[in-house]
């Protein structure tokens, strides 16, 4: 089974990424609210896929998406984002994200990315 | 299109074979004509059975043209009553927040009717009716490696929500933003939702159902349908199904006893 960590800083968005990959049959390895948290929770839980929020605060998914590649260069992330955060998106790829989903999103559309991402 | 004669299927009680007579201005069949500045919507809809275009001009009129029916539409859609915009468009760029990988830049027109908005390419003609479009924003999208502002167009696809982007000159680009937020603000519900209630609205273009819904925000199913009444009557929603909630009678619980026998025979259960 696919072990996601959630990483965003409202808990109402963590709660709908748990259900909807939940219902998917995903294993949600854990959540985190700000990039610290999920740097944290990466080491101790070793997920196979991080859903990464961009703006957060404390430490933003850019940041946190950086430290993660540090840690294990094979890292698979899949930004989370807004509609006008192209740039950030751009700069999360070059980073080394593997996806980026934009809010709102649709359940099926997300489960097929993620899906897609765990096999790459 | 150079002035073209085809027979055609025309839609008058019945489908009855018509030939078709189509200039630079109009359409013309029997005793009947409809000038192109006089269509005010057009679609490829299924009618009586058969895929056909409708023509709507004071009423609908429909036509099936078989195998030139892309064809006759696609230049209909040209020359239709619109006001047509040059532009580049993307469309979709985006399927349910997720980017559509085979997506291009195509040159064309952004074109709105009195019921739909479209984008014209001579490959393509979408058309959005103006009820399916929900939101409208700018955004710098890199277009041909250059930081360039574009408009962001969501709109409605059966139940798919698409994001479209239109390139153009910026004088256009504020006319477009212009109206088509004069048009959402039309649509739009005159009360204020509160936070629950747009958290609920979100979790439903999401794909959530009632049950998840109740679970994530911890309410009760009594709570969760007054909102969706209320949804209902702002006009933001509509009824799909109802759920039925049932409790066993007597035989029931007899039947769920004698299976719960056979689930634990043999290994402890």
């Amino acid at each position: 089974m696919v072990k996601v960590l959630i990483v965003d800083d409202t808990a109402f968005m963590r709660k709908l990424l748990k259900n909807i990959l939940f219902s998917a049959g995903f294993d949600i390895a854990g959540e985190a609210e700000n990039g610290k948290q999920a740097i944290e929770l990466y080491k101790e839980l070793k997920p196979d896929i991080v859903t990464m929020d961009i703006v957060m605060p404390e430490m933003n998914g850019i940041d946190a998406l950086k430290e993660i590649k540090k840690l294990d260069p094979n890292a698979k992330v899949v930004m989370c984002t807004a509609v006008g955060q192209e740039q950030m998106v751009k700069m999360a790829i070059k980073l080394g994200a593997k996806g980026y989903i934009v809010k709102p999103f649709q359940a099926p559309k997300v489960v097929e990315e993620l899906r897609k991402v765990a096999k790459v | 299109m150079p002035e073209t004669r085809l027979i055609a299927e025309f839609f008058d009680k019945e489908w009855k074979k018509v030939e078709v007579l189509i200039t630079d201005k109009a359409i013309l069949w029997e005793k009947s004509k409809i000038e192109f500045k006089e269509i005010v919507d057009l679609e490829i809809v299924q009618h009586s059975q058969k895929e056909c275009i409708r023509i709507r001009r004071e009423r609908d009129y429909y036509f099936n043209f078989g195998d030139k029916q892309r064809h006759v539409f696609r230049f209909l859609a040209f020359n239709i009553k619109s006001d047509k915009f040059a532009v580049y468009f993307l469309s979709p760029a985006l399927r349910g927040g997720v980017l559509v990988a085979n997506s291009k830049w195509e040159k064309g027109y952004f074109s709105i009717t009195e019921s739909a908005v479209w984008f014209l390419s001579p490959e393509r003609q979408i058309r959005v009716p103006l009820n399916a479009i929900g939101s409208v924003n700018k955004d710098t999208r890199t277009v041909g490696d250059k930081p360039r502002v574009v408009l962001a167009l969501t709109h409605m696809e059966g139940k798919e929500v698409l994001t479209s982007f239109i390139l153009c000159p910026e004088t256009t680009l504020e006319l477009l933003m212009d109206y088509l937020r004069r048009i959402l603000e039309q649509q739009k519900p005159k009360e204020k939702l509160s936070e629950i209630e747009e958290q609920i609205l979100t979790m439903v273009y999401t794909g959530l159902d009632s049950s998840s819904i109740e679970s994530v925000l911890g309410i009760s199913t009594e709570e969760l349908n007054k909102i969706y009444d209320k949804f209902v009557n702002l006009g933001i929603a509509k009824v799909v199904k109802i759920r039925k909630e049932i409790e066993l009678t007597p035989k029931g619980v007899v039947i769920v006893s004698e299976s719960a026998k056979n689930l634990g025979g043999g290994k402890g259960g």
